[in-house]
């Protein structure tokens, strides 16, 4: 089989999610060429100004693309109201940010902390959306964000990127005080919320489950891509993802013998480059370790390594040719996957280890689960998919309508709602003059 | 690519109603906002949208819909919404649009409206 080049890839496909000519962008539109009209919406719509906690773009990781999507997606709704985002980064990173970072916050620096929470105090933010995963803010268990929340006047809300069933006693209090201080706790599952009921005692009237965002992709035929991609009569199985060794990517490779036996035209494609943190300590060691698994395996023609961080566009269109994708993940406790939303929301037939985040979202006919470290598992219910057209598109057409309630035009809508309710709740609570009360729908909020 | 958005433009006596089926999003309403513009210059600046049947909406069908205001605007027209779907009206609750689109449940309520 004869590999393409990436550009070549690039000049052969001309797929791409589309740029929406949003809300936003038509009102912008709208002051240089009907200022009546504008000014009519700017004192009809509502407005609320939310700050975002996060990693961000280009650091690269899961939370920071997350946080970008995010922040992007409820702006679009929101044209007379400014997203800022407060991002935490490593000391010694030069950063060339978005302008919608307006502060930055020190990891490992305890005043920095105390400096952002001053920050959003002294500014017109209405509420505080916190990325939580306790690798991304600084301390024993990044409990410097305590000093955060505990330093912060306005509401907050934390989206929390991992909820261990069996936490240390530090992480237990972390998370506790971050659901102790924060207005309302998001989930992305609800084996998630229960974890923070029964695990850390979170009040179940401020745990609320908001489901992973996923980009809106409608669907393609994978043969389509595939031709375009000079694999037109292959069988594609990809995973992707900013690659470690909780990943299981070996697990795989050591299936592949035994699919090809059976569909030898078949390819596996690992895309993605190795995360950057793993970099640091061990190099390419566990990339390294795959490539061994494959020459010993004589796999060569067979499995792929993309070792770049991919773009939205290039990732979809991988995605769409994929016949088949896997998430061999180690971590039984894993509550959340980008990588898995994002292959929920193509619409595509899913085998994955059955951890926290993919027992939940594959359930009901939405995808294969197999057992962990289990090459025979993957090899039989893979081929099994590959030869059955039937089991393929229903998994494919369940799996796209979970995802499209998932498309992060949706979840921009549950968050914004969620701001909105929170910030009601909190000016009620402070007691605001009536005459500070202005109308949002069939609820109240008050000015800033 | 499959295109998840049917249009269909019917008349309820004067009125010109545009009846949606389906998403409109990123990939449809750009359709949409042309088939409007249309309606609009064809039948007159008073338009009922019928999003019943519609089970999605994004930012980028809601700006089709500002664009579709600007438009009759400029006539002295209107533009009301058939939609009785939660999850589509909520839509307009939190962008406050719906104060500026008149939203009824049943499309015989919103010709009433907008023929005025």
């Amino acid at each position: 089989m004869r590999w393409m080049t990436d550009r070549q890839i690039e000049e052969r496909t001309s797929f791409s999610v589309p740029e929406e000519f949003a809300l936003r962008d038509e009102v912008r539109w709208l002051k240089s060429e009907d200022l009546k009209l504008f000014r009519y919406l700017r004192e009809s719509m509502n407005k609320i100004e939310p700050a975002y906690v996060s990693t961000y773009p280009p650091s690269e990781c899961g939370i920071a693309t997350f946080c970008k999507d995010f922040a992007s997606s409820v702006a679009k709704y929101t044209p007379f109201s400014k997203p800022t985002v407060l991002a935490v980064k490593r000391e010694h990173e030069i950063e060339p940010y978005d302008r919608v970072v307006r502060y930055q916050i020190l990891k490992e620096s305890r005043q920095s902390y105390l400096d952002a929470a001053k920050f959003v105090n002294d500014s017109s933010i209405d509420i505080v959306s916190i990325q939580h995963e306790y690798g991304i803010f600084g301390g024993e268990d990044g409990e410097y964000v305590l000093d955060f929340l505990e330093n912060l006047e306005k509401p907050a809300v934390a989206t929390l990127h991992t909820v261990l069933r069996q936490p240390s006693p530090n992480q237990k209090r972390i998370l506790q005080a971050i659901g102790e201080r924060c207005e309302v706790a998001v989930t992305m599952i609800k084996t998630g919320r229960q974890i923070l009921l029964d695990v850390y005692g979170i009040d179940p009237k401020k745990a609320t489950v908001i489901p992973h965002g996923v980009p809106n992709v409608h669907r393609l035929s994978a043969s389509s891509v595939k031709r375009a991609l000079g694999i037109a009569n292959a069988h594609v199985l990809s995973t992707f993802g900013l690659i470690n060794r909780g990943k299981g990517i070996e697990y795989v490779i050591r299936a592949m013998p035994k699919i090809l036996e059976k569909h030898p035209n078949t390819v596996y494609l690992v895309l993605g480059e190795t995360h950057p943190g793993v970099r640091k300590h061990e190099g390419e060691s566990y990339r390294n370790t795959l490539n061994d698994i494959v020459s010993q395996l004589g796999l060569e023609e067979h499995v792929r390594f993309n070792n770049r961080f991919l773009s939205l566009n290039e990732l979809v269109r991988y995605l769409c040719a994929t016949d088949v994708y896997i998430t061999p993940y180690l971590n039984k406790d894993q509550i959340c996957s980008g990588t898995l939303a994002y292959a929920v929301g193509c619409g595509k037939a899913i085998v994955s280890t059955p951890y926290l985040y993919a027992e939940e979202v594959l359930s009901d006919g939405r995808g294969c689960l197999v057992d962990f470290e289990s090459p025979d598992g993957i090899a039989e219910t893979t081929g099994r998919i590959l030869d059955d057209r039937e089991l393929k598109e229903s998994l494919e057409t369940n799996a796209y309508a979970y995802g499209r309630r998932a498309a992060w035009f949706n979840v921009a809508v549950d968050y914004l709602d969620l701001f909105h309710r929170v910030v009601i709740g909190r000016r009620a609570a402070n007691k605001m003059p009536a005459d500070e009360t202005i109308s949002t729908g069939a609820q109240t909020r008050t000015k800033e | 690519m499959e295109m998840d958005l049917q249009i269909i433009v019917k008349r309820c006596d004067d009125i010109p109603v545009i009846v949606l089926k389906g998403e409109v999003d990123a990939y449809t309403s750009a359709r949409f906002r042309e088939v409007m513009l249309e309606v609009v210059d064809t039948h007159g600046p008073k338009v009922v949208i019928s999003m019943a049947d519609v089970d999605y909406i994004d930012s980028s069908g809601l700006g089709a819909l500002v664009g579709g205001l600007k438009r009759v605007s400029e006539r002295d027209g209107k533009i009301v919404i058939v939609c009785d779907k939660p999850q589509v009206r909520k839509v307009f609750e939190i962008t406050g649009l719906e104060k500026v689109f008149p939203i009824f449940e049943s499309e015989e309520a919103a010709v009433a409206d907008v023929r005025g």
